[in-house]
């Protein structure tokens, strides 16, 4: 469908999803997204000429609080095709972020998103979608509807014990989460940066098993190193991986206050003082070429991580000592 | 073997600031060390950093932004140009450069300034990062120490 369609056309389509008894002249037809907060459930939305019914607004946790709604995000059909798509609509906000007491500036970019969304269109470990302009040229973001649970629940409902699960388990998590790297490699090498790696932003798709990267409309003002903030992310989900979830240290004192008292500043998280990144001290049988590259991400690391290739290197010569 | 000589040693000193105490401290050194002796001259950079275009909802935006970021510029570059005149310098041996760029590192853009030109020292001040703050953001000096070539490098902590 290329022209608008009329009132009467875009309520048979959405007839099977609406109240019963609705009437055309009932729906509130939306071509301007600017004020996401008028688009309310039951309500069309038509980008270039395509209509979808807005089915509700999304909740999702972020930095620490639980089920903010995201006004801007709406889960949809689209009526053409009776496909479940989640809707981004224009919101441009910055804001101060801080990380372990460090100020940063982050900001959100439609504009971004539209761009890797065109850049990842049919890379298997990036969500997909397209861009559509509404009539006041508002970059909205149409994506595919990835069904399948968060990485970080996924590690999180295991019902193993950490050793079994790192010999059985962890190679097979690690294998895909190798590829997620790979493919945020493939956003630094064409100058773009994910912007918000987290755990819960890696979905693992039911239909495919495929692990794919969602939500990449943040960005932050870089200082020297462009991609030290993703890098940082990365890092964080590969010790939540091997730790099989965050090694606490309020948790460790609980469990085993003798060895905490082995424990280093060093030995902890380089942002999150709390966070326990040599986990070799807890977990002995974790390989040293393993641990190293946890080091790196701690307070007693002597160098950094650049870029990913370098992550990239020493996690593949790592993988072949998990035995 | 001179002609060599005197394409790496000069007296033409590239001095990178912001508006931080360290690029302060860093100009104050520069003069101590250089004001009033003969043939020494200094361009104060400073390379402006666009942000990505992602960082603005519309274009006046950015223009906004750049003008105002220019002035601030402007102004803490006089600032430093008179403590080196106020240090000896002569008027003609004080220039200022404000090249916008877009910089995925600052130090890898104030080293293609370097590159142009035919500076014999490159003079920073020292941020004084913290640890974790080095490892999320990088240090412009350390990459400046480790990447520098033909020149001599002045780290003022």
């Amino acid at each position: 469908m290329e022209s608008m369609p009329s009132r009467v056309q875009i309520h048979q389509l959405a007839a099977r999803w609406l109240a019963e008894g609705s009437r055309p002249q009932d729906l509130r037809i939306h071509t301007d997204t600017s004020d996401f907060f008028a688009l309310d459930a039951g309500d069309i939305m038509v980008l270039e000429g395509r209509p979808y019914l807005i089915r509700n607004s999304i909740r999702e946790g972020r930095f620490g609080l639980e089920d903010e709604i995201k006004h801007w995000v709406k889960r949809s059909v689209d009526l053409e095709t009776g496909a479940m798509r989640i809707i981004k609509l224009v919101f441009y906000e910055r804001f101060t972020a801080t990380i372990g007491g460090i100020e940063f500036e982050c900001f959100r970019s439609p504009r971004k998103e539209a761009r890797i969304l065109d850049l990842v269109n049919d890379h298997p470990h990036f969500m997909h979608g397209r861009s559509a302009a509404d009539e006041k040229g508002n970059i909205v973001r149409v994506l595919e509807y990835i069904s399948g649970s968060s990485l970080a629940a996924h590690v999180a409902d295991l019902e193993q014990s950490h050793e079994p699960y790192f010999y059985s388990t962890l190679p097979g998590i690690l294998e895909n989460y190798l590829r997620c790297i790979e493919a945020i490699r493939f956003l630094h090498d064409h100058g773009e940066k994910h912007g918000d790696i987290r755990r819960d932003h890696i979905l693992i798709d039911s239909d495919s098993g495929q692990y794919r990267w969602i939500d990449f409309d943040y960005n932050y003002r870089h200082r020297e190193n462009i991609y030290g903030y993703d890098l940082f992310g990365l890092g964080n989900v590969l010790i939540y991986l091997v730790g099989k979830g965050d090694v606490l240290l309020p948790d460790l004192r609980l469990r085993d206050p003798a060895l905490v008292s082995r424990l280093t500043d060093g030995d902890m998280n380089i942002v999150f003082h709390n966070r326990l990144a040599n986990l070799k001290k807890v977990y002995a049988y974790i390989p040293d070429s393993l641990n190293r590259i946890l080091l790196h991400f701690s307070r007693g690391a002597n160098w950094f991580y650049e870029e990913t290739p370098q992550l990239l290197q020493d996690l593949h010569e790592a993988r072949a000592d998990i035995r | 073997m001179a002609n060599r000589l005197e394409l790496h040693f000069n007296r033409n000193v590239l001095l990178a600031v912001d508006d931080s105490e360290n690029a302060r401290r860093a100009v104050a050194y520069a003069g101590y060390m250089l004001g009033g002796v003969p043939g020494a001259s200094v361009t104060l950079l400073h390379v402006i950093s666009e942000p990505d275009e992602d960082y603005f909802g519309r274009t006046e935006e950015k223009q906004a932004w750049l003008e105002q970021y220019q002035r601030r510029v402007d102004a803490f570059l006089e600032q430093y140009r008179r403590m080196l005149l106020d240090a000896g310098f002569p008027a003609e041996a004080v220039k200022t450069r404000t090249p916008r760029r877009t910089c995925p590192s600052i130090a890898e853009c104030i080293l293609a300034e370097l590159d142009r030109t035919r500076y014999g020292t490159l003079v920073v001040g020292r941020q004084g990062l913290t640890r974790k703050e080095e490892f999320l953001f990088g240090s412009v000096s350390s990459r400046i120490v480790g990447h520098a070539r033909h020149c001599a490098v002045w780290v003022v902590a």
